[in-house]
């Protein structure tokens, strides 16, 4: 739970705006943020995508008026997931469960962008990595992370959804 | 995309047929359509429309199944706020989401 709670974090760094401190309080407060710009890294833009497609002159608007609350919340459901990994024993009630798979989402859409996961087949080439001793690069052992986190949440998802694990 | 008509012909009762026409202009109905991508596991965007939408099981899943098989499904519909509204909900839960008008689609 470890490095579960270790991609929380990063993510969370990820996440974090540039400039809050000089940005307009006011704007803040309410969640705009004029400077934002589309974000350069891909697992960035993956979590914070543009909500219109095929005209970025409405994305950007339309980001600048969302995307700072967005990031946030994110952020909140992430430090909220890793407190609950401090947890022990862990139980959680159905809010808490959501947090932890809505976290455990944002971590697997970050890490398939570091694996240049595109396609389903793309992700099922890496199901294959499934033990510490398939790990013997960079690549392999984020895959392996993958996957571990990929099988918690679909457990996690299983149990919220009230029924049982395939 | 019957639900898309609902306010327009409530409001047929009350405003003439002018204001009608104009307002059904206006009204363009506004939708949100969710991507397929190799990431997000069939069971949690089932589980998002359920919770988010309030869904049912079946309806979720039939949606879910669009978004996987056919790349994209439109999940919801409404006014310009709404599906805005809509939108930001599903990039929150991580899921890839655009809103546009549905005469565009």
């Amino acid at each position: 739970m470890k490095l579960l709670r270790k991609l929380f974090d990063d993510i969370i760094v990820m996440l974090e705006p540039d400039e809050a401190a000089n940005a307009d309080p006011l704007a803040a407060m309410v969640g705009i943020d004029s400077e934002a710009v589309t974000p350069s890294d891909s697992a960035v833009r993956r979590l914070l995508p543009d909500a219109v497609r095929n005209d970025d002159g409405e994305a950007l608007e339309f980001r600048r008026l969302t995307e700072r609350s967005l990031r946030e919340e994110k952020i909140g459901v992430l430090r909220a997931g890793a407190l609950l990994l401090e947890r022990s024993p862990l139980t959680l009630t159905a809010e808490q469960a959501q947090q932890l798979a809505r976290a455990m989402n944002d971590v697997r859409l970050v890490l398939a962008d570091r694996l240049d996961i595109k396609t389903d087949d793309d992700a099922a080439r890496l199901h294959n990595v499934a033990d510490v001793e398939d790990a013997e690069d960079v690549e392999s052992y984020l895959a392996l992370v993958y996957n571990f986190v990929t099988w918690l949440q679909e457990g996690l998802v299983q149990a919220l959804l009230g029924t049982r694990p395939a | 995309m019957d639900v898309m008509t609902v306010g327009t012909l409530e409001r047929t009762d009350q405003l003439g047929e002018t204001e009608v026409r104009q307002l059904s202009a206006m009204d363009v109905p506004w939708v949100v359509i969710v991507w397929n991508d190799p990431v997000n596991l069939m069971s949690y965007v089932s589980y998002v429309f359920q919770t988010y939408f309030g869904y049912s099981e079946a309806k979720a899943k039939k949606l879910m199944l669009e978004v996987h098989e056919l790349g994209r499904s439109v999940v919801s519909t409404g006014s310009r706020e709404k599906v805005e509204r809509d939108t930001v909900a599903m990039h929150s839960y991580g899921l890839w989401a655009t809103f546009q008008t549905a005469d565009a689609e």
